[in-house]
Parts: C-alpha cells; structure tokens; sequence
C-alpha cells in the first residue's frame, strides 16, 4: 500500500470526523460531491453527512463563524482554498482567535488548514507561504508538516489540542511524497526531527523545503560532506534545542524557509542560535529563502524564485568553505 | 588543477603534453604544473579521449580548476565519480551554472584586481580581497581553545583550510588529534609561568640594541672587594645609578599614561629548573655593592630551591640578564612583561685593543652588553643613551 501526503490529510480528517463528534469541516467547496480545491475532502461529505460543509466565499466570514462554534465547545477545522487567501481572514485569525484565550480564559480550539507553497506556474496569489506571519503572533501554534506520516499525526494532534492551530499543508508534496502505511502516534507538537544525521553542516528547514534540503544533503555526500537535516515540524513552538544540540555536532548552520526573506522564520532560527549559541558556530549562520519579489508564473522564473536542492547545494558548499 | 599538497593554492601551467584527439591511459601524465615547491604532472583521471584542453601555457591556476575535458566511456567515468572528486574551489552562481565551456580566469588575473581594488565590492565600493585573515578565528574555534587553555601561539603549527586560510574548528580538532598520538606530559607549573609571561611580553613591538664593554676595570675592581661581586651584580648596580639620573627610561605606557614607579627595584634572571626566576633587589640605587652581593647569593639559594615567593619577584621596574655565564655573547632576551627594560651582558672575552699612546695592541676583556625594549615607551636613541651611561658606570667601577 502506497499513500501520499495529501491521501493522509483526507485520511486525519475521516479518523478526526469518525472519533470525535465535536469535529466538522467548513470550507469553499469541501462538500457536496467535490470535495475541496485539491480534494483533499473528497467523500467525507458523503460518509459523514451534515458535518463537512460548503461555506460563502468570505474567507472572513468562515473563521468568524468557527470562533462561535469552538467557543461553543465544537472542534472546527477549516480549509482555506490557498494559503494566501487567509490574508482576507487576518483579523479574525490574529485579533480574535489568537487573543481570545488571553482576554476571556475561554479557548478557541480551532485548526485553519493552510494549503501552501508554490507549485509550477501559481503564480502569485496561489503560491505563497504564511508560517512567519502568523507565527509572528502570539496565542497560535503553526505546523509544518514535511512527511506523509507528519501531515497525518500532526492534523490529529492539531485537532486534539486547545490552542488554535495553523496548519500549513504543502501543495508541492501532496501528490510527490508518499509513505508505506500511516503512524498511529508521532512525535509531540513542538518536538524538532533530525531526519538525516551528519557532522560537517546543519540544514535546518520544514515543509516542503526539508525535502529539497534532504536531496541536498544526497548530492554533498557525493562530495563527501556530511550534512544533518533537522526536520522543524512546527515552527511554533520551535525547538531550538534541537537545532542548537546538532550546530554543537557541526558547527556550520544552514536555514532554509519557502517564504519571503525579510525576517521570518529562517531569520528567528539564525537569531536564536547567534544568541544562544554563538560559541558554536565554526562560521557565520547563512540562509536561504525565496527572493523577495512576488512569486513569477513562468515555471523557469519560478524555479530559481525558490530554493531548491541545487541552490541549497551551492549555498552550502559556500558555506563549508567558509 | 588537483590539490598538489597541504599549503598549495594554485599552480602554473609549465607543459602541455597532450592534444584534442590524443588517446589517454588511466593516471597518464598529461600537464606539468609548477608550484613554489616543485613540478608536478597532473594525471588524467580515467582513460578516453582528450576532448581539449581549457588551459594555456605560464598561465597560474586555483587548485580545483578546469584543466581539460578527456572523453571518456560512462563506465569509466562513473569509476572517476565513485573515486570522491574534491568539492570546487571555484564560486559558482548560485542558481545558474557556469557554461561548460567558460574558462577560470587565470588567478593572477584575478590577483591583480584584487590589488587594484576592482575584486569584490560592497555598496558599489571596492573592499579588500580577504577580509577575513588568517587570525580570524570564529566563535566557536575561541570557545574551545578557552576550554583546553590554549592560547593564539600554541595553534601557530596549524595550517588553516578555512576562508582566507583561518583556521576552522575542524582544523583545530585534528591538530589536537596528531598531538594526542604523540609522547606528551604536563608542562611543570614554572615552564607554564614562563610561557605565559614570554607571550604577554611578545605582544608588544620589542627591540634590542647592543655595544662592547671594557670589561678589565670591573674584574680589577672585584680583587679588592670582599665579597666578591660579580660581573651581572656591576650591571645591575650600574643600571640602578644610570636609572636614578634618568628614571623615564624605565617608565611603562599604559593606555596613553606613562607610569613611572617610585623606587628603583631591579630583578636579576636566575636559571631554576625547567625556567626562569627573577627574584627582585629592592632599592638596588639605595644597596651598596657589598649588600647586593650578599643579597643576591640568598636569593640564589633560595631559587635554587624554587622558594622564591611571587611577591618576591613581582613589582621590578627592570631585569638584569647575565646570559654570559651560558659563554654567550650576544642575546635579545625578552623584558619581563611589565616591565620596558631588560640589560643583558654577554661573556667577557680576550680581544686585541689598539693602544694610541703606546702605538701597539694591547689584551684587553671585552663584553657584549645589550639593552632589549619596549619601543611603544622609550626609542633607540633614549634607550643607547641609557646603555652609554651604564657602559661608563662599568667601566669605572669604584663609583659602584
């Protein structure tokens, strides 16, 4: 039996919908017979009637309503069509859901399903990735799951706890990455994976770019170099301590994100580790994100947009010299 | 271009002993390369065909360079992957790739850019070609040497692979390693004393000068004095009485202060086992030489038997080095590193001397006597007159 990542997120969500009665999905077209953008709903409406639900194109108006029903005592998930559109729900996402707890001691559990990254040519409004921004604000947790078995136990787990969670699916990996079987259990929410061992250099990434770091890893060991893959999973909570406990291994740091370069999630990973850990460092701390333009249609401008295995490779190959 | 030994960067093209088309043999040398050391051939690295060759004649090389291309079957060419090829040298684009078919630039070429300030750039302004230099040492290559007390010189043996040829942790660990595999033991507590004060002192921009001495009047004058002082005790009295006419000679820089002691305490080096003590003669302008010699034959003893306390040996303004009683001459022994001044006096030896009067050579003792400094606080000109006056002192010894 094969499954892919995005098999594994329909299936999170039939264990989620078949466990757990306070569960229902709410999203652009995840019902009916349609199943969602990128199907990752397909059938559930079918088996699970009047609890998977075709909602206005109000991206708004869709959190909104989740906030009252979690309030309630519900656990909603809701699928964004693409990361991007969720900008049209930041007020209620960063005001309301990531403050609630805070100002009324009442939690707002519930899980924003965030279809994200680029594929070739999406262009600018379906490409982008959204982890730093929401990661920025206080009151959520932010996942980034890189495997198949990941995107399933971490859509459980994000379900199960109190805290609102934003869950960051890539789009990339949904139909490239498959696994033998599905976990039943994971590693815990804020628990770092060093998913490839070494002790010249230390990759840090999550999502689809662990991949690409991992196939890095591949053509430096034709070089002869070790590198360690640390694998975020969330990157909040981040796990710095396992980041600092492999730059202690190798001395030479790597971060690569998918989003934007200016500050971000790659630039908080090199910040702690300069502060916590600049008697570890062999050289200066690089990273590598997308550039900071809008993400380009054409499949070629897109692929030099992004890092990717060639250009982590040629980052790090810089940096072991250094 | 492969690496061609430990400290090689590039090399220069001297022959080129093949041409496109040629058949080639497995390790068959092909180019002869020149480094500063030697003539190297360099080897093909599986058998085919010469496609061509992208270098030319008396044109200098980084190591990792392009030479050639040789055409070769897939098998013998994924025999040469297998074989772990050394990582580029070269910077490439990050996302595009060097054309197959561009050539290095040749690194003299790139040397003289460098130079002429039209290497890198930051801001549209030319910076140096290697701002990291070989003393950069990073964070964590700091935090390990502060663990094992190490200091900057002890890491002087290891030759750095790191940018700018700094020396990375990795080459650090390795030396430590090599020097695991060799006989080693604790270096006794005096020698690590000695270390230290020598490295404080080195810091410091150090100078010596030097002249011969009259050293005949000196050995008349210790006949007829009981007891019997000898030559390293007149120039430590002698330097004592030259320092109270011109005590700035002996003065510290300190910041942009020169501090300038009170009293004229003068240390005298005496060999202990396995280093150096410099037991301290206080007031040596206030000790006659009688009490000098009795003093300094306590002292002796008492180094000798390493109780010479710190406090004992601290607060010197100036040492005396008698490095003569090793039979040598000349020397540039290294002021202590709190203090400006070190006399050092050479053996005495038998040399011709022309006498005017007499019109004939006469047998005359003559001693090399040395005035090693700290040239951020005194100059050749003050420290030579310093050492004329001792030089006067000794060779009229009854004022002593």
């Amino acid at each position: 039996m094969s499954i892919t990542y995005l098999e594994a997120i329909r299936e999170a969500q039939a264990k989620l919908l078949r466990d757990d009665d306070r569960v229902f999905i709410y999203g652009q077209d995840v019902g009916g017979t349609f199943g969602g953008a990128f199907k990752a709903t397909k059938g559930l409406a079918k088996e699970f009637p009047g609890r998977v639900l075709n909602t206005p194109i109000s991206e708004d108006a869709i959190v909104g309503t989740a906030i009252g029903a979690a309030i309630q005592g519900m656990r909603p998930i809701i699928e964004m069509q693409f990361a991007d559109f969720s900008s049209l729900a930041l007020n209620q996402i960063l005001n309301n859901v990531g403050t609630h707890y805070w100002r009324t001691n009442v939690p707002v559990p519930i899980t924003v399903r965030l279809p994200s990254g680029g594929t070739k040519g999406s262009g600018p409004f379906h490409s982008q990735s959204m982890e730093s921004i929401y990661a920025h604000y206080p009151g959520l947790i932010v996942m980034t799951p890189a495997t198949v078995e990941d995107a399933y136990t971490m859509l459980i787990e994000a379900v199960a706890i109190d805290d609102p969670v934003i869950y960051c699916e890539h789009k990339y990996l949904y139909y490239h990455l498959k696994a033998d079987k599905l976990p039943d259990k994971g590693l815990p929410t804020g628990r770092a994976r060093v998913a490839r061992e070494g002790r010249d250099l230390t990759i840090v990434s999550y999502s689809a770019m662990m991949q690409e770091s991992l196939a890095a890893a591949d053509e430096l060991a034709r070089e002869g170099f070790e590198t360690e893959v640390v694998d975020l999973r969330s990157v909040k909570p981040l796990d710095i301590d396992t980041v600092l406990a492999s730059v202690a291994r190798t001395g030479r740091l790597l971060c690569v994100g998918e989003s934007f370069p200016w500050g971000g999630t790659t630039a908080e990973v090199i910040a702690r580790v300069a502060s916590a850990g600049f008697h570890l460092l062999d050289a200066g701390p690089q990273r590598l994100n997308a550039k900071d333009t809008p993400i380009p249609y054409h499949p070629n401008l897109w692929s030099v947009h992004r890092p990717n295995a060639k250009n982590i490779t040629a980052k790090a190959r810089a940096l072991l010299r250094e | 271009m492969p690496q061609l030994g430990e400290s090689i960067a590039e090399a220069t093209v001297v022959d080129i002993k093949v041409k496109p088309g040629d058949v080639v043999a497995d390790d068959q040398e092909i180019i002869d390369v020149e480094t500063n050391k030697a003539v190297m051939g360099v080897t093909t690295p599986c058998k085919g065909k010469i496609d061509r060759i992208t270098v030319q004649l008396k044109e200098t090389y980084p190591v990792g360079a392009v030479l050639g291309y040789v055409e070769a079957s897939e098998e013998d060419a994924a025999r040469f992957a297998r074989r772990a090829p050394p990582p580029p040298q070269r910077e490439v684009a990050e996302e595009i790739p060097a054309r197959a078919d561009e050539e290095v630039a040749p690194a003299r070429e790139k040397k003289i850019a460098a130079r002429d300030g039209e290497g890198e750039r930051a801001g549209g302004l030319p910076v140096p070609a290697i701002t990291k230099g070989a003393t950069f040492m990073s964070p964590r290559v700091r935090a390990r040497m502060a663990e094992l007390q190490l200091t900057t010189a002890d890491l002087a043996g290891i030759m750095g692979t790191g940018a700018g040829n700094r020396v990375t942790i990795k080459d650090l660990e390795n030396f430590l390693h090599k020097i695991d595999n060799q006989t080693a033991h604790e270096a006794s507590a005096i020698r690590a004393g000695v270390a230290d004060a020598m490295r404080r002192s080195w810091t410091r921009p150090l100078s010596t000068i030097g002249s011969s001495v009259n050293l005949d009047p000196v050995l008349q004058d210790r006949q007829s004095r009981g007891p019997k002082p000898g030559p390293g005790l007149y120039a430590l009295r002698a330097l004592a009485l030259a320092l109270v006419e011109n005590p700035g000679a002996a003065a510290k820089l300190i910041g942009n202060r020169v501090v300038q002691s009170n009293s004229i305490d003068i240390g005298i080096a005496v060999e202990a086992e396995d280093g150096i003590m410099v037991p301290v003669i206080r007031a040596a302008d206030k000790t006659s030489l009688a009490d000098l010699t009795t003093k300094y034959k306590e002292l002796v003893d008492l180094a000798r038997q390493r109780r010479i306390s710190p406090d004992m040996q601290a607060g010197g303004i100036a040492t005396v080095s008698n490095f003569g009683t090793f039979g040598m001459e000349w020397g540039t022994p290294i002021p202590l590193p709190d203090q400006t001044l070190l006399l050092g006096l050479g053996v005495g030896k038998k040399v011709p001397s022309w006498d005017e009067s007499e019109k004939e050579f006469a047998p005359k003792t003559e001693a090399q006597i040395t005035l090693s400094f700290d040239h951020r606080s005194i100059d050749g000109g003050g420290a030579g007159r310093l050492l004329k006056r001792v030089i006067e002192l000794l060779e009229n010894p009854k004022e002593l």
